[in-house]
């Protein structure tokens, strides 16, 4: 009897160990990422770039342009009109998506009979997983053409479409689906007795809809939110096509070229060599700093809205 | 409420049905309203189009127009320029932007943009082998030195290619891949008696090659033709930069895993790429020119402009320019002016 208890008890802790083995492999990943990343990225501010001189941190994270003076023969890199205008676009594209994907999801969720709301789940789940490229290459043959027609509309001249505008509906399009799924998700799991408490109450459809179903998934929604940002904040490919890579200059203008950290990171990469190919590493570190700082803040939001409704 | 939906679903659908009908017909409708419209506004701005600085036309470009200082540095340009791929530009130039600028490599010209000429020259093969169109940068090869190669078949294979690419037969091949080639009268059945090496099975060797991206194209044909006629030696491409041309048959990569038997440049080698290691100077059989490419300046078919000259173009793009071209009649007022 005692061996057999013992064996078991041998068998549930080697399964454990093997749990926490899986567990500390997934984990170690970020962490291999973290220490590749950090130590290409720190190389141009330490060391002396084959004769170019260190980069100078503070310019690198306050400068409003990318380089001052030729390509492989200057070190004057400067990413603080990125970081601003990577930040512009995210929020701007989580700012036209969050209401979007808000009311889609409360229709699939609440109103929409069981056939519709399947239909457009599933719909919605396909467009979450279409690859970013696609996006892009849909925003540079539509988006383009729509954001120059309505520039000229406006009286102001676009260069071919490239602005902040299309790169701002491109990444709403593409936040639009994730949010969708997860603030779904969430609105269906409000508790029952809440709603019919409310409609007992003699509050209408519309009322329960938006002051108590949406206020109780409200911890959701702003997951959703998180995550929307999330993947905004680290789209390279879609914005590379539809931005207009611009090399200096903050704008808050809609229809001015834009860039962000992530698509200058990826223009030229193929040709480059040297300081110019680490300092995209560097500028990658900027950013996975500044998507946790993001991400951060915005938890922290949301555990002060989520105490409002616990 | 399940009717309600069904029908929303249905007037979705073909009220989407009608409106891209609706737009290729609209498209109809406005080129034949574009006659009483004028389709191109002079007035407008000059939108200015480039390639990456790490790009060998943009190389080419502003070095014809005498603006090499802006090759490299961004911040030369006038304000609001796109940086966009070849590919990218051509789309731009044939549809979507009416007022821009571009630059692309002559054998990517196509008829859906308008090819500017230069000087009052058009480009095309001919202009630039006598050399009357001049916005063109050279395509230039280079081998590793005697005896530093892997083997010395693949010495001999690597020399033959070399050979091969001044005859009819290469030069046919290049022209094909979009270059412009160079002038040829030798054929290479009357030298191939020269390169023994080609005579034997070379299945198993492998000669690497590499450089410039912008020659890939055309590297990878003239390997694709040469091999059959040298035993099918194994023909390794790996184009990663203009710069890795020198860097790895006779400078710093040369003896890595990297390290390549042929490499290519799409533009002159500078005079630090000229030497080896040690300083001494390369001999001339390890460096040569196998085509030209041209470079042409594109507009919107229907933009006026169709005559440019280096100083007009580094006017338009050049920030601090003395005399800056902004708007598209300024463009034309200074063509009249050539």
């Amino acid at each position: 009897m005692k061996s057999k208890n013992t064996l078991k008890k041998v068998v549930d802790k080697i399964v454990e160990n093997i749990l926490f083995g899986t567990a500390i492999l997934s984990a170690s990943f970020i962490v291999l990422i973290v220490i590749v990343i950090f130590e290409r990225g720190i190389t141009p501010f330490i060391s002396d770039n084959d004769g170019l001189g260190q980069v100078n941190l503070l310019r690198f994270l306050t400068g409003i342009v990318y380089l001052d003076g030729p390509t492989f023969l200057s070190n004057a890199y400067g990413i603080g009109y990125l970081i601003i205008s990577t930040l512009y676009n995210a929020f701007l594209a989580l700012l036209i998506a969050a209401p979007i994907a808000t009311l889609t999801a409360l229709f699939i969720a609440k109103i929409a009979p069981r056939w519709l709301g399947n239909l457009l789940r599933t719909i919605i789940e396909i467009l979450a997983a279409i690859p970013s490229i696609v996006y892009g290459l849909f925003g540079a043959g539509f988006i383009l053409n729509v954001v120059y027609n309505l520039s000229v509309s406006f009286g102001v001249q676009s260069a071919a479409g490239f602005s902040v505008l299309s790169t701002v509906i491109v990444l709403a399009i593409m936040i639009i689906p994730t949010m969708t799924v997860i603030a779904e998700v969430a609105i269906r799991s409000v508790d029952k007795s809440l709603i019919q408490g409310s409609l007992a109450l003699g509050a209408t459809q519309t009322q329960t809809q938006f002051k108590v179903v949406l206020a109780a998934a409200k911890s959701g929604i702003f997951t959703a939110a998180i995550l929307g940002v999330g993947r905004a904040l680290g789209e390279a490919t879609a914005v590379a096509l539809v931005a207009g890579s611009r090399r200096s200059g903050i704008t808050f203008n809609l229809f001015d070229t834009t860039a962000t950290l992530t698509s200058t990171m990826l223009l030229g990469m193929k040709e480059t060599v040297g300081l110019d190919y680490t300092i995209r590493f560097s500028i990658g570190l900027v950013l996975m700093v500044i998507i946790l700082l993001t991400n951060l803040t915005l938890n922290f939001i949301k555990r002060k809205v989520g105490r409002m409704y616990a | 409420m399940n009717m309600h939906f069904k029908k929303g679903i249905w007037l979705t659908g073909f009220a989407t049905l009608l409106a891209a009908c609706g737009g290729t017909s609209s498209s109809v409708a406005s080129s034949t309203a574009s006659s009483q419209v004028p389709s191109f506004n002079a007035e407008n701005n000059i939108v200015l189009y480039t390639r990456d600085t790490t790009s060998g036309t943009r190389d080419g470009f502003m070095g014809g127009i005498g603006f090499s200082a802006a090759a490299k540095d961004d911040n030369l340009l006038t304000e609001g320029f796109i940086i966009a791929d070849n590919t990218a530009i051509l789309t731009a130039m044939s549809g979507s932007d009416k007022y821009g600028i571009g630059y692309v490599s002559l054998s990517s010209l196509n008829a859906n943009v308008k090819g500017l000429t230069f000087n009052g020259i058009e480009a095309s093969e001919d202009t630039v082998l006598d050399n009357s169109y001049g916005l063109k940068r050279p395509f230039n090869w280079m081998l590793r030195a005697d005896g530093d190669f892997p083997s010395d078949t693949v010495e001999n294979i690597a020399k033959a290619f070399v050979a091969f690419m001044t005859t009819i037969e290469g030069e046919d091949t290049i022209a094909g891949a979009g270059a412009v080639a160079l002038a040829t009268n030798t054929r290479w059945d009357d030298i191939k008696s020269q390169y023994p090496v080609c005579d034997q099975d070379n299945s198993a060797i492998t000669v690497r090659f590499g450089g410039s991206d912008s020659i890939e194209k055309v590297a990878k044909a003239v390997t694709a033709s040469f091999r059959p006629r040298c035993g099918n030696f194994v023909a390794e491409h790996e184009h990663t930069g203009s710069g890795d041309a020198w860097k790895r048959t006779n400078g710093a990569q040369k003896d890595e895993a990297v390290g390549k038997d042929v490499g290519f440049a799409s533009r002159n080698f500078t005079a630090a790429e000229q030497v080896d290691l040690n300083g001494t100077a390369l001999p001339s059989e390890q460096l040569g020119q196998l085509a030209w490419d041209a470079i042409v300046a594109i507009v919107h078919n229907d933009n006026p402009l169709s005559n440019v000259d280096a100083d007009l173009l580094k006017r338009m793009y050049e920030k601090a320019a003395a005399n800056p071209i902004r708007t598209w009649q300024d463009a034309l007022d200074a063509e009249a002016a050539l």
